[in-house]
C-alpha cells in the first residue's frame, strides 16, 4: 500500500481541513470566554486572535517558530531573488517599516505618527488629510440627493455593498486604504494634497469657501481650518463625495468645462448675491445649484420644473412644459460667456423681478385666463354589416402588390424571342413561387446579361407587365380556392366538384359530409379523391390533361397531395409525406413536373370559362421551360410496363452468409454454424461495400430512376424521336439537345470530375472544333435551353435541393436509348469490340457475362431496372470502346498513357492482367477499333449530307456521353443497385479497382448522403 | 373470431405521461404493462385494474423502447440517450447501462432466455448485447442496414430487423444466414405473427404489409390508416385473425388479416397513436398516444 501511496502525483497545495480551522477558533473563543483562565499559570498557552499558538517554548518543541515570530512571512528577511520576465514583470516591491510590524504593533504607532501643520505643509500630506476629513464632515451636512425635506436618514442603504462586505471579511478596516499601505497610495496622497494645496493656497483661507471640482473621479476636497489630528487617516480610502445632480443639464455636463475661471466667477457672484438671506449651507453647496436653488426658494413651495408632478394635478400643470427650464440657465451661460462682467447682473436683476411677478410661469408666458383645452372623445368608426371576423391569409403569392396596383402598360415584346420566352417564363415563375423566387433569380443571375429585366435592365417593362398578368391569373385562380366562401361563382377544387366537372359519377358516401368541418375534409378528401380516380379508372373518359400522371398512380397521389396543399394553404410543405423515400432531386424535379401539370389543368379550365387573351404559359409550356409536360403523354406505355415490374420487384428477397459470433449463438443456447470454421467470409467485406451503395442505390436506382425516366423523358423523348426520324429540321432539334444535355454534364464535371479528365479529351475538343458552326447556328436556341436547365437548378436551390447532381441521369438514359438505337448500326463493331473484351478478361472477372447480356439486346430478363442498369453498364462499355477507338485514332500514342489513369476499364484490365503484353494488345485493339470507327465514318459519309451532319452531331454526342458515362461511374459507385447476383459480383470487381483507385472518398460521400436521407426522414 | 370481439370498449386511460407515450407494450403474460415516453420515464402499470406501479427514472431524452423479460425480472430500454438501460424490475434500479450505439435506440428486445439484448439504432446497426457477463461491449454489431433501424423482433434463432431501408432482414443464428426481404418502403414496425410464419411490417406509405417468412412474399397489403411521419406500431390479434395498427390520425385500425378489409375502425385519442399492444391471450388491447395517455381497450 504504501508503495501505492508513493506512486501518487500530487498537484497543487492541498485544502487545508476545515475542521482544524474550525477547530483552532473554537478554541480560541473558549480561551478568550475566559474558561481556560482557570487553568493554572503554566498550562496556559499564548495565542493570538485567531487562535494560533505564536510562542513555543525552547522545552516545549519550537518547531514552528521561526516562521511564526519572525516577520510574518516565509521569506522571513532573506532576500527575495529577483525574477523577472517578459510576460511576467516582477513587480517591484518596496518594503517599509508597516511590512514588519504585527497589527497590534501599527495599532500603537498610530498614534505616533507626526504630521505637518498646513502652515508647513509642504508636499501637502496633512492638507490632503485634513481635506480629507472635512469631505468625511461635510458630507454629513450635504443636501441630499433628493432634495426637498427627505431627510438621508431615511433613505439609508439598509445592508453594505458586497464589496464592503467582502472587505471586511479580508480583514479591511473602515477608514483603511484598500491598497497596500506603500504601493500607489504615496503618489495618490501626493497627488491629492497637491490639488488641495493648490486650492487653498487659491482660496482665502479665512473665509469659508466650498471647492467644487468637478473631476472625473468626483473627489471633493475640502479644505478647513482647523485642523483635525487625528491623523490615523494615512491610510483612508478617499471619500466619495455624492454629487447629487440638481441642474439640468445632460449627465456629466460641465457647462464651464472649458472656462473655469467663469465657474469661479459665478460661485463668488452668488454667493455674494445669496447674501445673509441665504441659510449658511447654501455657502457649501455646489455653488451651480446655487443659482437653482434660489429659485427654488423664491417660487416657495413650488416644485421645481420636472420634479414632481403628479397624474393628479391640474390639467394647467400638464399644459406646462415639464421639462421647461424653471429658469433661464442657458440664457445666463451665454450672456455669461460673451459679456461675462456687467450685463450679467442686470440680467439677474430683471431676472429677478420676472420671477417675482410671474413666478408660478415661464418666463415671457402668462397664464391664459381660460383654457380651451378639452378632452375630445371619437366614437368608434362603425363595422360595416358585412364584415366577417375571419383573417385568411392568402399565402405568399402576394408579391409586392403595390408596385402593380395599377397594371403597368401593355408593353410590346422584346423582339428576341427567347428573352419573350425567358421573361414569360420568369413571370409565370414568380407569380407561382413568389416574390421570393424572383430575388434568388435575380441574385443568381446577377452577372447574367440575359436576366438584367429582372433588375431593370432591357425587358424590364415588359418583364412587370407579365409579372402582373402572371399575378392576376394566380390570384383569379387561386384566391377562390383559397376561401370558397366568399365567391361562390368559382368553385373549391374538391373531389366532388372535380368528378362534377369531368363528368364522373357521384360517389357513394361512406363517411360523413366532407364538406362539414375542414378538418374532416382534409382527412377525407384524399380518400374521395382517390376513390374517385381509382373508380374512374374504368370509364376511362378522362382527358389525359387533368389526370397526367394516370399511368402512376402513386405519383397521382402525390400530385393530388400537391394540389391540395398548392390551393389550400399556398405555403409549401416543406414534406411531401407521400413520396416519403424519393430523393430530395428526384422529389424538386416532380415537383416542377406538377407545378407544370396544375398549370396546364388550370389553363386548361380557364380556356374553357374564360377568355384570357394573355400570351399565356400555354405557349410558354412548349416554348421552353415547361417541355417535360409535353413530353409527359408519351412515355407512359413503356414507363407503365416499368411500374408494374417495380411493382412485382417488391417485396424481393435476397440471402446472404452472416456469421454469428460465437458468444451470441451461446447466449442464444445455439450451436454456432460457423463453429470450427475459418474467420468470416470475406463477403461481410465486400457486402458492406456494396452495402454502401445500396443505400443510394434504394433511393438512387430503385426509386428515382423511375421517377427521373419519367420526370426528365421529355429530353429523352424529343431527342429520340428527332433521332429516329433524323429528318431534316429535326436535326437541328437534335443538336440542340445535345447542348442542353451537355451543360449540366459541365457542371457535374466541374463537381465531381478529375483534373485528369480534361487532358482525355483533347482529342474530343478537336472533333469539337468541327462542329462549331453547326453550334453557331443553334446557338439561340440552346441558349434558351441553357436557361430552362438554370430555372431547374435555381427552383431546386430554391426548395433547398441539390439539383445538378442528377441531372446527367438522364441524359444518360437518352444516351442509352439513342445510342442503342444507334448501335444497330454499330452493332458488329461493338461486338468484335466485345469478344477482344472478352479474350482480355481472366475468366474470374464477372464482367463478361454481363456484357454478354448487355450485348444480345438488353431487356431480356423481364425484369426492367436490372435491364435499365445493364444497359446503363453496356452504354459505359460502349462508351469507352468509343472512346477507345477515336483516341487510338487521334493520338495513339498518348492513348497508352492516358487511357491508364483515365479510362476506368482499362484500369480493371491493369488490376486483371498481367503488365507485360497488355500495352501491345491495347494498342491492336484501339487500332481495330479506331479502323471499324473509320469504316463507318467513311460510311456514313457517303449517305447524304444529312446524315452526315447526324453523325457528327453524333460524335459530339458520343464525346458527350462519354463525358456522362465517366460520371456516370462516379454515380454508380455511389448507387448502384445490388439488384441481383452478378451485379453484385460486379460490385466485387469493381471495389477491386476501386482499392486501387482513390474513390474512398467516394464511398464515404455516398455514406454521408445516406446520412443525409436520414435526418430528412426523422 | 368474429369482429364483435374486438376490443373497442375503452375500460381503463393510464394516465401520468408527461408528454407523449412512444411504446406501451404488455409484458409476456398480459398482466401489466409498461409504457415510456418522452418525459424520460418508464412506467409500469396494472391495465386491467388501471394502476400505475411505478415509474423507472433514469434516461437522459425520451425512451423510445422497452421490452421486459418472460420472468418479469428486469426490464431493458432504450431512447435518445443512445444508451440501453438494463433494469431491475422490482427496485427500479439500472443494473447496467450498454453504451455503444452511435446515435438514438430505437427499439430493444430480450431474447427468449433474457440473456441478451438486441437493440436497434439510428445508426443503422443492430447490436446484441451480453446481460450475462459483465461485459459492456456488443457481442455482435449487424451493420448491413443501410438507414436507420426502426425495429427489432427477437425468435428463438433469429433476429428480425426492419429498418427505413425499406429490408426486412432476418439473422438466423442458427444456420449463420442473413435474408433481406426488401420491401421498397421504409419500414418503421415489424411484429411477428403469433404462428411465427408471417411477419407484419409497418411501412411509411400508410400501408402494412404482411410478409410470408418462409417465402418472403408478400401475402396481403393494409391500407386505410395513415403513417407518413411517425414511428406507428402494428400488430396482430392473439388469435391471428386481425390486424390493427393506430394512424395518426387518432384512429386504430381492425383489418381482416385474409382479405385486408377494414373491420373496424375507431377514433382512440386524440393525437398520433404511437403503439398498439395486444395481450397474448385475451381479447386486450393498449394503445399509446401522444397526447400522453395510454388506453386499455376489451370488448
Amino acid at each position: 500500500m504504501d508503495s501505492d501511496e508513493e506512486d501518487f502525483v500530487f498537484y497543487g497545495t492541498p485544502i487545508e481541513r476545515e475542521e482544524e480551522l474550525t477547530s483552532r477558533k473554537k478554541k480560541a473563543i473558549a480561551e478568550s470566554s475566559g474558561q481556560l483562565r482557570t487553568l493554572p499559570a503554566w498550562k496556559q498557552e499564548v495565542r493570538d486572535e485567531e487562535g494560533r499558538r505564536r510562542f513555543h517554548g525552547a522545552f516545549t518543541g519550537g518547531y514552528s517558530a521561526g516562521y511564526y515570530n519572525t516577520v510574518g512571512s516565509k521569506e522571513g528577511w532573506t532576500p527575495q531573488t529577483f525574477r523577472s520576465s517578459r510576460k511576467n514583470r516582477a513587480e517591484f516591491k518596496e518594503q517599509n517599516i508597516l511590512n514588519f510590524l504585527d497589527e497590534d504593533e501599527k495599532a500603537e504607532l498610530d498614534g505616533w505618527f507626526l504630521g505637518t501643520s498646513s502652515q508647513f505643509d509642504t508636499f501637502g500630506f496633512t492638507a490632503a488629510e485634513i481635506a480629507r476629513k472635512q469631505a468625511e464632515k461635510e458630507q454629513k451636512q450635504r443636501p441630499s440627493v433628493i432634495p426637498g425635506p427627505a431627510p438621508d436618514e431615511l433613505i439609508q442603504p439598509a445592508t453594505e455593498s458586497i464589496g464592503v462586505k467582502l472587505l471586511l471579511k479580508m480583514g479591511w478596516r473602515r477608514g483603511r486604504s484598500i491598497k497596500d499601505s506603500h504601493a500607489d497610495a504615496l503618489y495618490d496622497a501626493r497627488r491629492q494634497a497637491r490639488r488641495a494645496f493648490l486650492a487653498f493656497s487659491s482660496d482665502d483661507p479665512k473665509v469659508k469657501t466650498s471647492e467644487s471640482e468637478q473631476n472625473k473621479d468626483d473627489v471633493e476636497t475640502f479644505l478647513e481650518q482647523s485642523t483635525n489630528d487625528d491623523v490615523q487617516s494615512s491610510k483612508s480610502t478617499p471619500v466619495f463625495v455624492l454629487n447629487p445632480k440638481q441642474d439640468l443639464y445632460g449627465l456629466g455636463f460641465d457647462p464651464y468645462k472649458h472656462a473655469p475661471e467663469f465657474r469661479e466667477k459665478k460661485r463668488s457672484r452668488l454667493s455674494s448675491k445669496g447674501g445673509p438671506g441665504y441659510s449658511k449651507n447654501m455657502s457649501t453647496r455646489n455653488s451651480l445649484f446655487s443659482l437653482k436653488s434660489s429659485i427654488y426658494h423664491l417660487s416657495a413651495g413650488k416644485s421645481a420644473p420636472g420634479f414632481g408632478i403628479g397624474a393628479l394635478e391640474e390639467l394647467d400643470a400638464e399644459d406646462e412644459d415639464v421639462y421647461a427650464t424653471g429658469f433661464e440657465f442657458e440664457d445666463t451661460y451665454v450672456q455669461e460667456v460673451e459679456e461675462p462682467s456687467t450685463l450679467r447682473l442686470e440680467n439677474q436683476k430683471k431676472k429677478d423681478q420676472k420671477d417675482q411677478k410671474d413666478h408660478d410661469n415661464l418666463p415671457g408666458f402668462r397664464v391664459a385666463s381660460n383654457t380651451d383645452y378639452q378632452m375630445e372623445r371619437f366614437e368608434a368608426p362603425p363595422i360595416p354589416k358585412d364584415f366577417v371576423p375571419r383573417h385568411s391569409f392568402s399565402g405568399p403569392l402576394e408579391i409586392n402588390h403595390k408596385n402593380y396596383d395599377l397594371p403597368p402598360p401593355d408593353i410590346p415584346p422584346p423582339e428576341d424571342s427567347n428573352l419573350k420566352i425567358l421573361i414569360e417564363g420568369v413571370a409565370n415563375l414568380v407569380a407561382r413561387c413568389g416574390k421570393l423566387y424572383e430575388d434568388i433569380s435575380r441574385e443568381k443571375n446577377q452577372s447574367n446579361p440575359l436576366f438584367s429585366f429582372l433588375s431593370g435592365g432591357t425587358g424590364h417593362d415588359y418583364y412587370a407587365r407579365k409579372l402582373w398578368e402572371a399575378q392576376q391569373k394566380c390570384k383569379d385562380k387561386t384566391k377562390p380556392l383559397l376561401d370558397g366562401k366568399v365567391s361562390s361563382d368559382v368553385k373549391r377544387l374538391t373531389a366532388e366538384s372535380r368528378g362534377q366537372i369531368l363528368g364522373e359519377k357521384p360517389l357513394e358516401r361512406s363517411l360523413q359530409d366532407s364538406s362539414s368541418s375542414v378538418a374532416s375534409t382534409d382527412v377525407h378528401l384524399q380518400f374521395n379523391l382517390t376513390d374517385t380516380f381509382t373508380k374512374s379508372e374504368p370509364f376511362g373518359e378522362l382527358p389525359d390533361v387533368e389526370k397526367p400522371f394516370k399511368h402512376d398512380p402513386a405519383k397521382q397521389d402525390r400530385f393530388e397531395q400537391f394540389l391540395k396543399d398548392k390551393y389550400r394553404g399556398g405555403l409549401r410543405s416543406t414534406k411531401s409525406s407521400l413520396a416519403g423515400d424519393m430523393s430530395e432531386a428526384a422529389r424538386a424535379r416532380e415537383r416542377l413536373d406538377f407545378e407544370a401539370a396544375a398549370e396546364a389543368i388550370l389553363k386548361g379550365k380557364q380556356g374553357k370559362e374564360s377568355n384570357l387573351g394573355i400570351p399565356s404559359s400555354m405557349d410558354f409550356i412548349t416554348g421552353g421551360l415547361m417541355q417535360f409536360t409535353s413530353g409527359e403523354a408519351e412515355p407512359k406505355k413503356d414507363l407503365q410496363s416499368e411500374d408494374l415490374a417495380q411493382k412485382k420487384k417488391y417485396p424481393r428477397r435476397e440471402e446472404f452468409q452472416w456469421r454469428p459470433s460465437a458468444l451470441l449463438c451461446k447466449r442464444f443456447d445455439l450451436i454456432d454454424p460457423y463453429m470450427g470454421k475459418p474467420a468470416p467470409a470475406p463477403r461481410s467485406r465486400s457486402k458492406l461495400d456494396s452495402l454502401i451503395f445500396t443505400s443510394d442505390s434504394a433511393k438512387g436506382a430503385k426509386i428515382e430512376e423511375p421517377v427521373l425516366s419519367k420526370n426528365i423523358s421529355y429530353v429523352q423523348q424529343s431527342a429520340n424521336q428527332d433521332i429516329t426520324k433524323s429528318t431534316a429540321e429535326s436535326e437541328t432539334e437534335g443538336d440542340v439537345e445535345v447542348e442542353n444535355i451537355e451543360r449540366p454534364v459541365d457542371l457535374y464535371k466541374a463537381i465531381f470530375s478529375d483534373d485528369s479528365d480534361d487532358g482525355g479529351e483533347d482529342p474530343n475538343h478537336l472533333k469539337k472544333v468541327e462542329n462549331q458552326e453547326k453550334k453557331a447556328e443553334v446557338a439561340n436556341t440552346a441558349l434558351s435551353r441553357l436557361i430552362a436547365g438554370d430555372f431547374l437548378e435555381s427552383l431546386g436551390k430554391e426548395l433547398g435541393l441539390e439539383v445538378p447532381p442528377d441531372m446527367p441521369y438522364p441524359s444518360q438514359k437518352f444516351r442509352n436509348t439513342a445510342s442503342q438505337e444507334e448501335n444497330i448500326n454499330e452493332h458488329s463493331r461493338t461486338n468484335t469490340l466485345k469478344v477482344e473484351h472478352n479474350s482480355e478478361m481472366p475468366p474470374n472477372h464477372g464482367l463478361p457475362s454481363d456484357q454478354d447480356t448487355v450485348y444480345e439486346g438488353g431487356p431480356s430478363k423481364g425484369d426492367v431496372i436490372h435491364a435499365n442498369m445493364l444497359e446503363s453498364g453496356s452504354t459505359k462499355i460502349n462508351a469507352t470502346g468509343i472512346y477507345d477507338s477515336k483516341s487510338g485514332k487521334s493520338n495513339g500514342e498518348s492513348y497508352k498513357d492516358d487511357m491508364k489513369i483515365k479510362s476506368p476499364l482499362p484500369r480493371e484490365q491493369d488490376h486483371s492482367s498481367g503488365s507485360s503484353s497488355e500495352e501491345e494488345r491495347k494498342r491492336k485493339r484501339s487500332g481495330k477499333s479506331s479502323r471499324d470507327k473509320h469504316e463507318e465514318y467513311r460510311k456514313t459519309k457517303t449517305l447524304s449530307t444529312h446524315r452526315r451532319d447526324y453523325s457528327s452531331g453524333s460524335s459530339s454526342e458520343e464525346e458527350s456521353s462519354r463525358k456522362r458515362s465517366r460520371h456516370h461511374r462516379h454515380r454508380r459507385r455511389t448507387e448502384s443497385d445490388p439488384s441481383s447476383d452478378d451485379e453484385r459480383d460486379r460490385h466485387g470487381s469493381r471495389s477491386k479497382e476501386r482499392k486501387k483507385g482513390s474513390s474512398r472518398e467516394k464511398s464515404s460521400r455516398s455514406r454521408k448522403r445516406s446520412k443525409h436521407h436520414k435526418h430528412r426522414r426523422h | 373470431m368474429s369482429v364483435e370481439d374486438l376490443p373497442r370498449k375503452e375500460v381503463n386511460v393510464l394516465k401520468g405521461h408527461e408528454g407523449a407515450v412512444l411504446s406501451a407494450r404488455f409484458n409476456a403474460d398480459g398482466n401489466y404493462c409498461l409504457s415510456c415516453g418522452k418525459d424520460r420515464t418508464i412506467r409500469l402499470w396494472n391495465p386491467h385494474r388501471g394502476i400505475h406501479i411505478k415509474t423507472y427514472k433514469s434516461h437522459g431524452r425520451e425512451v423510445r423502447d422497452v421490452h421486459v423479460t418472460s420472468d418479469n425480472s428486469k426490464l431493458c430500454s432504450c431512447g435518445g440517450d443512445r444508451q440501453i438501460f438494463y433494469w431491475d424490475v422490482a427496485t427500479g434500479r439500472v443494473i447496467r447501462k450498454f453504451r455503444g450505439h452511435d446515435g438514438e435506440v430505437n427499439a430493444v428486445k430480450f431474447n427468449e432466455y433474457s440473456s441478451v439484448v438486441v437493440s436497434a439504432g439510428y445508426d443503422q446497426s443492430l447490436r446484441s448485447w451480453d446481460c450475462r457477463s459483465h461485459s459492456t461491449e456488443p457481442m455482435q454489431i449487424i451493420d448491413t442496414f443501410s438507414d436507420s433501424v426502426m425495429f427489432v423482433c427477437l425468435t428463438n434463432t433469429e433476429i428480425i430487423g426492419g429498418s427505413d431501408d425499406g429490408t426486412v432482414r432476418t439473422f438466423d443464428i442458427r444456420i449463420g444466414r442473413e435474408t433481406s426481404d426488401n420491401l421498397g418502403q421504409p419500414v418503421n414496425c415489424i411484429s411477428m405473427s403469433n404462428d411465427g410464419n408471417c411477419i407484419l411490417a409497418g411501412c411509411l406509405d400508410s400501408t402494412l404489409r404482411l410478409l410470408d417468412r418462409s417465402t418472403g412474399e408478400s401475402l396481403q397489403e393494409y391500407k386505410g390508416h395513415t403513417n407518413k411521419s411517425f414511428k406507428l406500431d402494428c400488430c396482430l390479434t392473439n388469435t391471428d385473425a386481425h390486424v390493427t395498427a393506430g394512424s395518426e390520425d387518432g384512429y386504430i385500425y381492425f383489418w381482416d388479416l385474409v382479405d385486408a378489409s377494414v373491420v373496424s375502425r375507431f377514433r382512440a385519442h386524440n393525437s398520433v397513436v404511437t403503439s398498439v399492444s395486444y395481450h397474448p391471450k385475451e381479447n386486450c388491447m393498449v394503445t399509446a398516444s401522444v397526447d400522453g395517455t395510454i388506453r386499455v381497450w376489451k370488448t
